[in-house]
């Protein structure tokens, strides 16, 4: 798993390259927390790059959503791919979080 | 037309893309295994290798995990083998899927995804070692 950070307007953009599974998924919760730190609480997680993601990463997913929107932020998803789609409607998380199909479309949803 | 393939991998979590990588690769040569398919394929394994990992063993020494793959004409049949703690997989509680974000555990969705992507599970336990068994249909339409 490769990470990049970025910031476009106001909202914090995290770019995931590879697999997010058990032995990754741990180095994004961190990532994600410490932007959330930071006070970077408008989070973007851009998973076009993401081919294989497990329940480990939905895990890192939830844990950084819960803490951005107690911080008064909100964390979004955006471009996941069709077997990553898959996972997030089977357990249900497309109906507690707001998911994009493209980055941009993730990145204005934050407004200006 | 079966074909079997088999590997065996240290039981830690730096092998789970190898496991990955080895289902694809078989995938790969078969035109009527999908991209999903093989997705569902990588997922249940990568989920029940995670459980062996992280409980199965723990507090023993580090073991191995045997992944064979028998590739059918009309299914796909995964046997994992490990020689950790048992684990009974139907025993385990499923997570709500409709909770909303307040109520919702962090964690709980490995076993339910092996559920909801595999079309029959088996679990056996012998002196030869623990023993899932996942039967993945492929004429099976998309549950979820």
């Amino acid at each position: 798993m490769e990470t990049s950070v970025k910031q476009q307007d106001q909202t914090t953009v995290v770019s995931i390259t590879g697999s997010v599974d058990a032995l990754t998924a741990g180095e994004l919760t961190n990532l994600l927390l410490e932007n959330i730190d930071s006070q970077h609480v408008r989070l973007v997680v851009d998973l076009g790059g993401v081919d294989f993601m497990s329940s480990a990463g939905l895990r890192a997913i939830m844990t950084s959503l819960k803490e951005s929107r107690k911080h008064g932020g909100d964390l979004r998803l955006a471009a996941p791919q069709p077997g990553v789609e898959k996972i997030l409607k089977m357990s249900g998380f497309t109906s507690i979080l707001k998911s994009y199909s493209t980055l941009d479309q993730a990145v204005a949803s934050f407004g200006s | 037309m079966n074909s079997m393939r088999q590997i065996t991998r240290a039981a830690e979590l730096q092998s789970l893309p190898l496991f990955r990588d080895f289902i694809k690769a078989a995938c790969k040569g078969r035109a009527d295994i999908d991209d999903q398919t093989c997705y569902d394929l990588q997922l249940a394994v990568d989920e029940a290798c995670t459980n062996i990992i992280t409980h199965g063993y723990a507090g023993m020494n580090p073991g191995s995990i045997i992944l064979a793959l028998e590739l059918g004409r009309s299914q796909v049949v995964v046997n994992l083998t490990d020689f950790g703690h048992p684990f009974e997989p139907s025993r385990a509680p499923m997570p709500d899927v409709e909770a909303g974000l307040e109520d919702r555990p962090i964690g709980g969705f490995g076993l339910f995804f092996i559920y909801q992507t595999m079309d029959e599970i088996r679990y056996q336990t012998t002196e030869d070692g623990n023993c899932l068994t996942f039967i993945k249909l492929l004429s099976s339409s998309e549950r979820a």
